[in-house]
Formats: structure tokens, C-alpha cells, sequence
């Protein structure tokens, strides 16, 4: 199964993630998920991104916090709403939303 | 091209996920996919009619009026929306009401579906 999971809260806890078995993943940062993706906690970037997963970031939501390109970790990729229905239809054929 | 089931069990007009959801459903009907929309629970505020637009506010009726006027097809959950007092007189033109039945039944053709969970 190729599973896009959207994740659309920093709080959340990785364990969630931790359950979900996919031949390919994709993590979707959205709303203040994509924190995850800007965030350094002691230096570390967030567990979240220690996956063996393809991650991208809405530059939508990206740009109303204030970030940009500058502050992504290099293992995401910033994509619109146009690329992510791109990416439901043509990468992934399941979606969940965390 | 293909079909997108949107469900989305979001907070009131005002959340990011309503937000999300409304955007989604506007680039995939863009490409040319077709587009089921379910509301449900608090998300089906977003089917009154006469929502006024502010700035700096989630404003979403005529970007919506504007998609169904591209082929997105748009249902409230009728009982949710009764049970808010979200009645038939203020609905929004256009914006579909029936049981959860549609949901599922538009889950079963569609290509892809994405369940926004609830706040």
C-alpha cells in the first residue's frame, strides 16, 4: 500500500506514525504541521522526520506562519495544493489524516 | 483524470481543516478531477447561506458557490445540521443535504478519498 498520511498538528505524538505500515509512505505536513518540518528542539529536527518517508510541506500554510524555504529541512519538499492532488492521485492510492 | 471524496468532519466555519478541505477540493477540480464534498458534525455551518466576508476571516460561500458552479458536488449531513438548527430555508443554493448513506456510497466509486478527521 502506498499511504500519504496528512499530519496537521505539531503536538501530535510520533506513535501514531509508529503503527502505520506502508510499502511507500508519504507525510504531508499541513496547518501547524509544518512546524515539524522548521522546528529544531536542542538542536534536533523533529523525531517526525526520522522516517524512511517522502516528505513535503503546503507552502500555503508554510507562508502564513511566516516561513520559507530558509527555514525547511532539507528532507522536505515544498509543495501547493496543486502538487498534493497531484500526489493523492499519481504517488499514493490511500490517504489518513493525523 | 479521476474522482476525490472529501469528508470532512472539521470544527466550525473558522478551522484550518474546513479551510484545507475547501482549498483541496478547488485545485483538484482545477485539474479536471470530479469532487464529492461530505460535511459533517460542526462543518456543516458550512452550508448556510448569507455567511458575511470580513477580512483576515475565513470567508468560504463564494469560493464555494463558485466551484459547485464548476461541477463540485457539496452535501451536509442532514441530521448534523437539523440537530444545529442549520434548517432547508437557510441553506446555501446548490449545497446538497442527505444521510450519511451519500458519503458512503460516494466513497465506493470514488479514486481516492480523504477523511478529515473531527476537532
Amino acid at each position: 500500500m502506498k499511504l500519504a498520511v496528512f499530519v496537521s498538528d505539531y503536538r501530535l505524538n510520533v506513535d501514531t506514525l509508529d503503527r502505520l505500515k506502508a510499502e511507500k509512505l508519504g507525510i504531508i505536513l499541513v496547518q501547524n504541521g509544518v512546524y515539524h518540518a522548521t522546528v529544531k528542539e536542542k538542536g534536533a529536527a523533529s523525531p517526525l522526520l526520522g522516517k524512511s518517508a517522502n516528505y513535503y510541506a503546503l507552502i500555503d500554510d508554510l507562508e502564513t506562519r511566516g516561513l520559507g524555504n530558509a527555514d525547511i529541512d532539507g528532507n522536505v519538499k515544498v509543495v501547493g495544493y496543486g502538487d498534493i492532488v497531484d500526489l493523492i492521485f499519481n504517488e499514493y492510492d490511500k490517504t489518513a489524516w493525523l | 483524470m479521476g474522482k476525490l471524496t472529501i469528508g470532512c468532519f472539521s470544527s466550525l466555519v473558522g478551522s484550518m481543516s474546513l479551510d484545507f478541505a475547501v482549498k483541496l477540493a478547488g485545485a483538484a477540480v482545477e485539474k479536471g478531477h470530479k469532487v464529492d464534498f461530505w460535511v459533517s458534525g460542526n462543518a456543516t455551518m458550512l452550508s448556510i447561506k448569507g455567511q458575511r466576508a470580513f477580512k483576515d476571516y475565513s470567508a468560504l460561500q463564494k469560493p464555494l458557490q463558485e466551484l459547485m458552479g464548476k461541477g463540485l458536488t457539496i452535501t451536509a449531513c442532514e441530521a448534523c445540521a437539523e440537530a444545529r438548527g442549520y434548517h432547508k430555508d437557510i441553506t446555501m443554493e446548490g449545497f446538497k443535504r442527505h444521510s450519511m448513506d451519500w458519503y458512503l456510497a460516494s466513497t465506493f466509486d470514488a479514486d481516492r478519498v480523504l477523511h478529515i478527521g473531527g476537532e
